[in-house]
């Protein structure tokens, strides 16, 4: 763990380096004009002691016209310095938030995989929320630089003014803003906790809300209503605690403020009695002091953000850093002869020495007492392994598979996965994306073969029914078929299917299986089937059955059936 | 995954969404509760507006000390000015917590009476309109509109009340010096009145823009994510990547546009700000000259009003916040302000479990007919299985019969009463329907079985999972019933949830079960364990069960076949092997005995 942090700086604060290298010319810019604001910031109370100092309190009109034109050019300069120098870290930030981004998904989406234990779900915050906070280390340092140009300003006039006096108030405020930092994780601790209580409540209306099908299915809405109220109440009771902490928090800040105000006023009308500080002075001061506060909170909190950034940006380093799975070496190209797909000696994971031919045409069935064993076929069918993590070989047409560029291999030999995953877009772009046009004819052949005519034809939309949230608005049968016309419609020479019906019924499965094999038929077509569908088995040339791991059948589903009690009793259902 | 995606149309198109009440109905709403905690809304609005005036203490004192100064005061007179600060700081401190800590509680008690309410209300939606609307409004009501609402009662509300009394009566602070001091400091009005009018028309589609392009890209980016196997078996990891960084690129122009936009509005109000501080200055410079005011009052004046900067600044900062906040609270007071549905004081009381459908026809919101003419009986007890191909209306059939679906034509009876008589409560007692989707509750296996029975000991819980063959796996947990179960939790299979919600059924102990699973994914010896707990579980009981695997059917009393919506053969397993009809032609091409060819045709 220790040594990984230390290992980890080093890309981190290159990745956050990097970042504000890039967009150095927008950035200097940006603080430029970011310090010009916080110092008008300062000098807008200045500029009230003085007026009152040289123009109300003596009359003199030339004086006031002095001070009305000063301070409509102190707030020109302060609008147009924030607008720009705001605007141009922002732009900064979101473009580097942008190409951050991106290469996030880019190395997500590398066809040779990522070596990394993050689950989808964490990439996914990699990606998004992760991105987004190590681009935040660009409104740190802007909002640091310009809070340190306020707090410099502000000093340097307080020390102008009165020197002791300066040093007061330049101490004072940050030993206040230390003491209320005693009290302030004690807050964020209990508002925290109000935030979680209110999220678990939420998290449990939503989960019952998904669930009210099943929910009104057992009459179990009622005593749904009941328990929420409960969590609802409890989240309420923290909410009123942490409420307690926020008022006490708030009378600290209040009192501690106030006091100092009183210390820095009654001093500062000590000398202005004693002639040590005019009046316009003695405004001054105290508006500094109340002003002051400001780039000095904005400095802790810049703290934070550079904090939550550098996190954030260990999570992205380390993504990005991540080595590619498998290699993407081969650069032979197959001989563009009919497909023959061979894996001789196969062991992964359960398998043991397993042998598995299709021949040009062919369409071949696998049957596995054990899914562990059917997922580590797929895993090597679809090259997602090393080479160097399992033995035996892969060849296509003779070639092994590792000399075959990837994008090569698996236009040949397509697997597809046996989670549906639709895509965003009508559901002939989902059929179609990455086809040549030529190609698209055959979509509704595609959909009529999988028996997916009934998904197409229900909707008043046909083909151009729109997709949305990952097909979830499908049912698990209609999501899967449309995956098979998918596949069957990107026609490759070798396609490889995962248990490809089973959120069908029994009659549609039979529909599927008759479309699949008349659509597979051709010469130069070959289909290798992962499944225990005795629907599809039964259109198969030949079926492989493996027992824990190993081969230990080959022959046609019926004579497998007529001979194999095991068999019989794993297919037949 | 629903009752009625397989044949109802899924999208925006027919999507029919809940009520959202007019501002009328929502501020009567809002006052509804608030009025029910009367003294507490009272006392925090007395305790905020103390709060407030405290705080104007110091510049007034502050006016004074200059005054002190300008005509030439003694020690004395500063020792009172300090000693008049500290008081009210102490006092300021005090009623400012103690108004946070009122308005934070007045506000979070409201809010969960009010969240309480909508997630009751939308729980008991009759089930036709809970169908019609979809799950995404509802999740948005409970979860999104709730979370909005609740922000903006910790955070914006607290900070809008208190910017807004601190600019009223920081106003009246101005107008208490000198009445000529406030009316200069009213000239900022127009002002931010300007700057308001200029920003907010654009500022809503200008944010709903930008929000819009924020989902459109997140939704490409879990998208290509979730599916990252599927886009690399078909190679369009670049056709991906392209269009994320679109989807990326828009977003990204649309959030500094409407900084931009932004930056333009915070100029405007420097502007307002610049014009206010002017006209006290210059107004203060002829009062002074006229001898009407001190210049202490000028003093205090300058720096009320540069007080009000940052209360002033957030208050129009945060009209977004409110908009959506109105925006998502109105939206929770239409389901809210729903009415109750109406239950049957009376009901009969059913003959026996026998279930009869006469005559039932269907059609979703206009569509085509999806049920024509069915009617069947099935007797208390008996178990009938529902055989067809997708589309045929065997889903649909089964929420007829489970009375979730109210047909458009013909009668379902429970033991001769019709279920619109007996009233909903009394049928979901009754007829327990287990759909497609399959839902694990978060939170202990124990809480998601007592959903069925709230008062079943542990005894009858681990009764009920042996049941269903569910006690092995669920003593192998780590914390056996306790254990936490659901999103985030320990996963469970497909196969387990199912068993899960078969025991569900034991517990509700009902007198109709209408079985319509999907089909195991755990492969053919799972799910012929699942078929066999699916026994255990209806034994007894009036039962009909889609099948999606035909040896549910073989095991049946009885097989109703249907095609188009309508019933095309039935009788026993048996009977309609030997008939050689449809029922014979699905058997064999789905054992795969048969060549599909010479028999499976259509």
């Amino acid at each position: 763990m220790r040594d990984d942090s230390t290992t980890a700086r080093r890309p981190v604060a290159a990745l956050l380096t990097g970042m504000i290298w890039r967009r150095r010319g927008r950035l200097a810019v940006s603080w430029l004009l970011m310090s010009l604001h916080q110092a008008c910031e300062a000098a807008v109370p200045v500029a009230i002691g003085v007026t009152i100092d040289v123009a109300v309190a003596t009359g003199d009109w030339t004086a006031l016209a002095w001070c009305a034109a000063g301070i409509i050019v102190l707030f020109t300069v302060l609008a147009l310095a924030w607008r720009f120098g705001s605007q141009q870290g922002v732009i900064a930030q979101q473009r580097e938030l942008h190409d951050l981004r991106v290469a996030v998904a880019r190395r997500a989406l590398d066809p040779r995989g990522t070596d990394s234990s993050l689950s989808t779900g964490e990439t996914l915050t990699v990606a998004t929320s992760d991105a987004e906070k190590s681009s935040l280390i660009l409104r740190a340092v802007s909002m640091g630089i310009a809070a340190v140009a306020g707090i410099v300003v502000s000093a340097v006039t307080l020390l102008l003014i009165d020197v002791p006096l300066g040093l007061g108030v330049l101490l004072g405020v940050p030993l206040l803003l230390g003491a209320l930092q005693l009290i302030a994780p004690r807050l964020s601790r209990r508002s925290g906790a109000a935030q979680a209580a209110t999220a678990t409540a939420t998290g449990l209306a939503t989960d019952f809300v998904t669930g009210l099908r099943t929910l009104r299915g057992i009459g179990a809405t009622g005593r749904a209503a009941e328990r929420y109220r409960r969590a609802s109440d409890d989240a309420l009771q923290v909410s009123l605690r942490a409420a307690s902490v926020t008022g006490v928090y708030q009378a600290v800040t209040t009192v501690l403020g106030g006091l100092f105000l009183a210390a820095v006023a009654g001093v500062a009308g000590w000398f202005a009695l004693s002639g040590r500080l005019t009046v316009g002075e003695l405004i001054t001061v105290v508006g500094l002091a109340q002003f002051i506060a400001e780039p000095m909170r904005t400095l802790g909190y810049c703290g934070q953000i550079a904090a939550v950034a550098r996190g954030s940006a260990k999570r992205v380093a380390e993504l990005l850093g991540t080595a590619p799975l498998t290699r993407d070496a081969g650069e032979r190209s197959r001989q563009d002869t009919t497909p023959r797909l061979t894996l001789t000696g196969i062991g992964y994971r359960g398998l043991t020495e397993v042998d598995v031919t299709v021949a040009p045409g062919e369409s071949v069935g696998v049957v596995c007492h054990d899914p562990a064993d059917a997922d580590a076929l797929l895993a090597i069918l679809s090259r997602r392994v090393p080479e160097s993590d399992y033995l035996g070989t892969v060849t296509c047409d003779d070639v092994p598979a590792a000399e075959i560029r990837l994008a090569e291999y698996r236009r040949v030999v397509h697997v597809e996965p046996h989670d549906t995953t639709l895509f965003e877009g009508d559901i002939s772009e989902n059929l179609t994306a990455g086809m040549p046009a030529s190609a698209r004819a055959g979509i509704e052949a595609a959909v009529a073969a999988a028996a997916a005519t009934d998904v197409v034809a229900s909707h008043p939309d046909g083909m151009n029914r729109h997709i949305s949230d990952r097909g979830r608005s499908l049912s698990g049968g209609q999501r899967q078929r449309l995956g098979l016309a998918r596949a069957l419609a990107a026609d490759p020479p070798i396609l490889v299917l995962h248990d490809p019906t089973t959120a069908v019924d029994a009659a549609t499965e039979e529909l599927a299986a008759q479309g699949l094999a008349a659509f597979r038929s051709a010469p130069d077509r070959s289909t290798l089937l992962v499944t225990s569908s005795p629907a599809l088995l039964g259109k198969t040339d030949r079926v492989i059955v493996l027992e824990s791991g190993r081969v230990t059948r080959t022959g046609s589903h019926t004579d497998l059936l007529d001979s194999d009690p095991a068999y019989r009793k794993a297919v037949l259902r | 995954m629903s009752l009625a995606t397989e044949s109802v149309t899924d999208s925006s198109v027919t999507r029919q969404l809940l009520p959202v009440a007019g501002p009328g109905e929502t501020w009567r709403l809002l006052w509804g509760e608030l009025r029910s905690h009367r003294a507490a809304l009272v006392a925090t609005l007395v305790v905020s507006v103390l709060a407030a005036s405290a705080a104007l203490v110091a510049p007034w004192m502050l006016g004074v000390l200059v005054d002190e100064v300008d005509r030439a005061g003694t020690g004395a007179d500063v020792w009172t000015v300090v000693g008049v600060l500290v008081v009210s700081a102490v006092a300021a401190a005090v009623l400012t917590g103690w108004s946070a800590v009122l308005l934070a509680r007045l506000g979070n008690t409201v809010l969960a009476r009010l969240r309480e309410r909508v997630l009751e209300k939308t729980l008991r939606l009759p089930t036709a309109t809970a169908e019609r609307v979809g799950s995404g409004d509802l999740l948005s009501r409970v979860g999104d509109d709730v979370s909005v609402v609740s922000e903006a009662v910790i955070t914006t509300g607290p900070q809008v009340v208190s910017s807004l009394l601190t600019v009223v009566l920081t106003g009246a602070g101005l107008f208490a010096l000198d009445w000529r001091l406030g009316v200069a400091g009213l000239l900022a009005v127009p002002g931010y009145a300007l700057s308001l009018r200029w920003y907010l028309p654009k500022a809503a589609p200008f944010y709903a823009r930008e929000r819009e392009a924020m989902a459109e890209r997140s939704h490409v980016l879990v998208g290509s994510l979730h599916g990252v196997e599927t886009v690399r078996s078909y190679r369009w990891e670049s056709t991906h990547e392209e269009l994320i960084a679109r989807r990326s690129a828009a977003a990204m122009d649309l959030t500094v546009g409407v900084f931009k936009f932004f930056t333009r509005f915070a100029s405007r109000n420097n502007r307002a700000e610049c014009i206010g501080l002017l006209a006290v200055l210059v107004v203060g410079f002829l009062l002074v000259d006229a001898d009407a005011v001190t210049v202490g009052a000028v003093t205090a004046a300058a720096l009320y009003f540069h007080r009000l900067f940052n209360p002033l600044g957030a208050l129009v900062t945060v009209f977004d916040d409110i908009q959506s906040a109105g925006a998502s609270l109105a939206r929770l007071a239409g389901v809210a302000s729903l009415p109750d549905p109406v239950e049957p004081a009376d009901p009969p009381a059913p003959a026996d479990t026998g279930l009869t459908l006469t005559g039932v026809a269907h059609r979703y919101d206009g569509g085509p007919e999806v049920l024509s003419d069915v009617s069947l009986s099935v007797a208390p007890g008996e178990h009938v299985a529902l055989v067809g191909t997708s589309g045929a209306g065997k889903t649909t059939l089964a929420g007829v019969a489970a009375g979730v679906i109210e047909p458009v034509a013909g009668s379902v009876r429970l033991g001769g009463v019709e279920l619109s008589t007996l009233g909903d409560a009394v049928v979901r007692g009754r007829i327990t329907l287990l759909s497609q989707e399959v839902h694990v509750f978060t939170g202990s296996l124990a809480d998601d079985l007592r959903l069925a029975a709230p008062d079943a000991d542990d005894a009858r819980l681990t009764a009920a999972l042996a049941t269903v063959s569910a006690d092995g796996w669920v003593r192998a947990l780590p914390d056996g019933l306790d254990t936490k179960v659901g999103e985030h939790a320990h996963p469970l299979t497909a196969a387990q949830s199912q068993q899960l919600a078969l025991a569900r059924v034991v517990l509700a102990d009902p007198d109709v079960v209408i079985l319509d699973e999907a089909t195991a994914e755990a492969g053919s010896a799972g799910a012929r364990r699942l078929e066999e707990a699916a026994a255990a579980a209806t034994e007894g009981r009036t039962t009909i069960i889609v099948a999606h695997r035909l040896t549910q059917a073989q095991q049946a009393d009885r097989v109703v076949v249907m095609e188009h919506g309508r019933i095309v053969e039935q009788g026993s397993h048996t009977a309609l092997l030997a008939a050689g009809g449809r029922y014979r032609q699905l058997w064999d091409s789905w054992t795969g005995l048969t060549d599909a060819g010479a028999t499976g045709g259509r």
